[in-house]
């Protein structure tokens, strides 16, 4: 059945993605059963969003696809959320907030996946399904992130570009000193930066960054409210790699 | 049925109505009974919901209409969903539909439709029943 869907999925069938990605969803597909597909076209960036639930991730993403779509680039979205201990049932509701891309678009692919606690904020076997999308041709790979603890790093292993999303009034300079996300990411975004204490918020998180050892990663402030600072964003997005 | 492969269900409001609260109550049930549930939410078009359903490969979808649109837009989204190959999806209706309309929705192809007063256990019962009868949906 595998090896029929590839076929389909050779002739750019979007519908044979579709169903492998959720066979690579469920573990049946290892990464190397793919090796026989087509690599990507030209040079697949896979993005993470992540950062804390309600940090405003999804609506983030819903402004980069229709940046990346205003200049005829393609993009896919792994959108993850919980997956409930107690039931194993989700509420994948992450689709919804990205409105603001038109959804009937051939060059928007967006997959919600339920992620179950302890994967560290992402779903599982995300990494067949990464190499699913880029052989499928997508210029841009987005995963977003389960609302991310301090502690949820997985998603650096990933990605080419780790952005972690903070927002005005989160915590104090002590806080940013702990280990932990903010070390792995590669683009720090102040979300919601048109609420108060957006300044104080980047001017700690640049201090505090500014005392490793390594480069440090950018800070922007964004407002997806007034789309201030997402074309520096997707700028920076685009020229900035992994330095880990 | 398989742990690892929970019922997907889109759920998803077709049209100009904004009334939600009835299409979230269900979203939570059906969380609640194990399900992945992908709320697409309000004002989609047909064209959109079909899409949804192909790119999250779900084995239902549910739509709910208050609108009185049903006999417009319920047909649009099935016959949009035979045309993109996804015969497999079941379709179930939710809201104010007209007793003499749910036979008729039934003929074109609704799974089942589910009017005001429905205990969520009764659509829970009836996924699970149908996930035990087939299998796995797709397969």
């Amino acid at each position: 059945m595998i090896e029929g869907l590839l076929d389909q999925f050779r002739r750019g069938d979007r519908q044979a993605l579709s169903r492998l990605l959720s066979l690579a969803s469920y573990g049946e597909i290892p990464i190397a059963s793919l090796s026989g597909l087509p690599g990507p076209a030209k040079k697949c960036r896979v993005i993470a969003i992540t950062g804390s639930g309600g940090v405003g991730k999804s609506t983030l993403i819903g402004k980069l696809i229709s940046i990346i779509r205003r200049e005829h680039q393609t993009v896919a979205v792994l959108a993850c959320d919980p997956r409930s201990p107690l039931t194993g049932g989700a509420l994948l509701g992450d689709r919804f907030r990205m409105v603001s891309a038109p959804r009937e678009d051939d060059g928007i692919f967006i997959r919600s996946l339920a992620a179950s606690p302890g994967y560290g904020a992402v779903a599982e076997n995300l990494a067949p399904m990464i190499q699913l999308l880029k052989s499928f041709a997508f210029d841009t790979v987005i995963i977003e992130t389960v609302g991310a603890g301090q502690g949820d790093t997985a998603v650096r292993d990933l990605a080419d570009v780790v952005v972690l999303l903070l927002q005005p009034e989160m915590g104090d300079e002590l806080q940013w000193e702990k280990a932990g996300l903010l070390e792995v990411a590669d683009i720090v975004v102040i979300h919601k930066a048109d609420l108060p204490g957006a300044e104080e918020t980047a001017t700690q998180i640049q201090n505090i960054l500014g005392l490793s050892m390594k480069v440090s990663p950018k800070v922007i402030q964004v407002s997806s409210k007034s789309g201030h600072g997402l074309d520096e964003l997707w700028r920076a997005i685009q020229t900035g790699s992994s330095s880990h | 049925m398989d742990n690892r492969r929970p019922i997907r269900i889109v759920l998803a409001k077709v049209g100009l109505d904004g009334h939600d609260r009835g299409i979230k109550v269900v979203a939570r049930a059906l969380r609640d009974a194990g399900m992945e549930v992908i709320y697409a939410g309000l004002w989609q078009t047909p064209e959109a919901v079909v899409r949804t359903v192909a790119d999250e490969d779900a084995a239902w979808l549910g739509l709910s209409l208050l609108s009185g649109a049903h006999m417009t837009l319920v047909p649009r989204v099935l016959e949009l969903l035979k045309k993109a190959n996804l015969n497999h999806v079941g379709v179930l209706v939710g809201g104010i539909i007209p007793e003499e309309d749910i036979p008729k929705l039934q003929q074109m192809g609704v799974a089942r439709v589910f009017g005001p007063g429905t205990s969520m256990a009764e659509i829970v019962t009836f996924l699970h029943d149908w996930a035990n009868k087939s299998g796995a949906v797709h397969d």
